[in-house]
């Protein structure tokens, strides 16, 4: 995080607007924020500084963390994962599906309606927006915290960063598996949905299991599946009805 | 306390009027004094000024100083844009209701000096951000003059257009859009701090409200025109030229090594809002 960029030229592409103004103000400001961090922990909370941790990926570590994410067998992503958790996936993945479960899900919704009745027109409806952030920002923030104040009653150690990297990163396979389910076809659409919701909902539970690394609470672990296989219907059944 | 060189003023005037009487003794030239602010009635000869001063002095002036230096990154976490109060333009300005030398007064100008000055800062600075011009002589120059009136109007405008555009829920529509293009504003540029970027809050959502201009202009054709075919062609065509405007501003802000981290959301951000203004029927 300390990797000054100070160093690196403005760009000086034509034409282009440098960001930087007066770079040689903004290290004397980082270390301003560290020190007051460290006299006062409770400011930590409003300064950017103390966040910067969990965003410090390059763009080749998260495109791997992407692709391992559509692997559901492997079971190893905590351990991808442990040095440097990041809650880039978490915020950027939530809201491309949020965006493309709503506008896709009123183009397949449009579809649909059409091959019923040739005569309807195109509408928007824009509380699928409305619904579809409310519902994937709530199932990815709270789920992972749900699990993580229970598995802290239970006794076993668990890192809520890591969680909401695990959950986050899980619904990649969803925004892939929403630009197919607008081919308007009825039983090929539960077959994405259901083998999507699978493939997510595996890698969430084979995670957490190798994770947790204790048998008796395999109950945790089945819940898991079981709460991702339902945002996966939910999914279907309201935006590509 | 009164001088007696000086204009005579009301005996209740209050200690910084003797600063201002050394700023108008140092510059007799052009003056306009101020009524002082208790029951007033002083016999102060009106010099060359075509308007009546205001019936108060502000006690404390806004601080003379060019706003545009010493940026720090601010911290306020998902703040809303407040809109600026017109800012003093450069030194040398010459307002024709200035007070006190230099910097002019900007409380005692006439309504339509600031709004002119303003309406030229938004257009000085869309020329500068939205049509780069690679042999431009000062690339930053933007960046200095940053406000945020412009990227107000663009995004109210926007709203309002998409508003009218649809045909159900108008007012939804509207507060999807602004609160889409405001949130995104603020977010994208947190997103750039967090990775670690450098980049001045306000300067960055002045940017990226200024490179929205194009998908406005797309926006209003498409309003006007309901081809979905055109809609298509417009709505990419503006998308491109909006990206392309905001580009260099952001990809030069972070470590190469995470320059797609940082431009994949303001990608999405156009694509969704290119989508909005397509899908609205």
């Amino acid at each position: 995080m300390d990797e000054s960029f100070s160093n690196l030229p403005t760009s000086y592409l034509l034409g282009s607007v440098p960001a930087v103004v007066s770079e040689e103000k903004t290290p004397s400001s980082q270390e301003d924020g560290d020190e007051q961090q460290s006299t006062n922990n409770w400011k930590g909370v409003f300064s950017i500084s103390s966040y910067t941790q969990y965003f410090n990926v390059d763009t080749d570590v998260v495109l791997n963390r992407l692709i391992s994410s559509l692997y559901p067998i492997s079971g190893d992503f905590f351990s991808k994962i442990d040095a440097n958790p990041d809650l880039y996936g978490l915020v950027w993945i939530s809201t491309t599906l949020v965006f493309a479960i709503a506008s896709l899900g009123n183009c397949a919704t449009y579809l649909m309606h059409r091959r019923s009745d040739h005569s309807t027109s195109w509408t928007f409806d824009v509380s699928y927006l409305n619904v579809a952030a409310c519902s994937i920002y709530g199932y990815v923030l709270i789920v992972p915290l749900a699990y993580y104040f229970l598995l802290q009653y239970l006794g076993s150690n668990a890192s809520l960063i890591r969680f909401w990297c695990l959950w986050g990163y899980s619904l990649f396979i969803f925004i892939l598996s929403s630009f197919l389910l607008v081919i308007p076809f009825e039983f090929l659409r539960w077959t994405i949905i259901l083998l999507g919701g699978g493939a997510s909902a595996s890698f969430v539970a084979l995670n957490l299991r190798s994770y947790i690394n204790e048998s008796e609470i395999t109950i945790v672990v089945i819940s898991a599946f079981v709460l991702q296989m339902g945002l996966a219907i939910f999914i279907k059944m309201w935006f590509f009805a | 306390m009164s001088h007696s060189d000086t204009i005579p003023l009301h005996s209740t005037s209050q200690s910084d009027i003797d600063e201002i009487e050394n700023l108008i003794n140092s510059n007799p030239s052009s003056v306009l004094p101020a009524r002082p602010p208790s029951p007033p009635r002083a016999s102060i000869p009106i010099s060359s000024a075509p308007i009546p001063p205001p019936a108060f002095i502000p006690s404390n002036l806004p601080a003379p100083t060019n706003p545009k230096t010493a940026p720090v990154p601010s911290v306020s976490s998902a703040a809303p844009k407040p809109p600026l109060p017109p800012r003093p333009s450069g030194p040398g300005g010459n307002i024709s209701a200035s007070g006190f030398g230099s910097p002019p007064n900007t409380l005692t100008e006439p309504v339509w000096d600031t709004v002119k000055r303003d309406l030229s800062r938004i257009v000085s600075n869309l020329k500068l951000v939205v049509f780069p011009n690679p042999f431009r002589e000062d690339p930053g120059k933007a960046l200095r003059d940053w406000d945020l009136w412009g990227p107000f109007f663009f995004i109210v405008f926007l709203g309002l257009t998409l508003s009218w555009s649809a045909s159900v829920k108008k007012s939804e529509v509207f507060a999807v859009a602004f609160a889409l293009l405001a949130a995104g504003a603020v977010i994208l540029t947190l997103n750039v701090l967090l990775l670690g970027g450098h980049i001045i809050f306000f300067q960055s959502l002045s940017l990226l409200g200024y490179c929205l201009f194009p998908l406005d202009i797309g926006a209003l054709i498409c309003m006007l025109k309901d081809n979905v075919l055109v809609k298509v062609v417009v709505v990419a065509v503006t998308l491109a030229w909006s990206s392309w405007a905001a580009y260099p501003f952001m990809s030069s802000a972070v470590n190469p090594r995470r320059k797609a981290l940082a431009l994949y959301p303001v990608l999405l951000m156009y694509v969704s809002v290119g989508f909005l203004i397509i899908a609205i029927d």
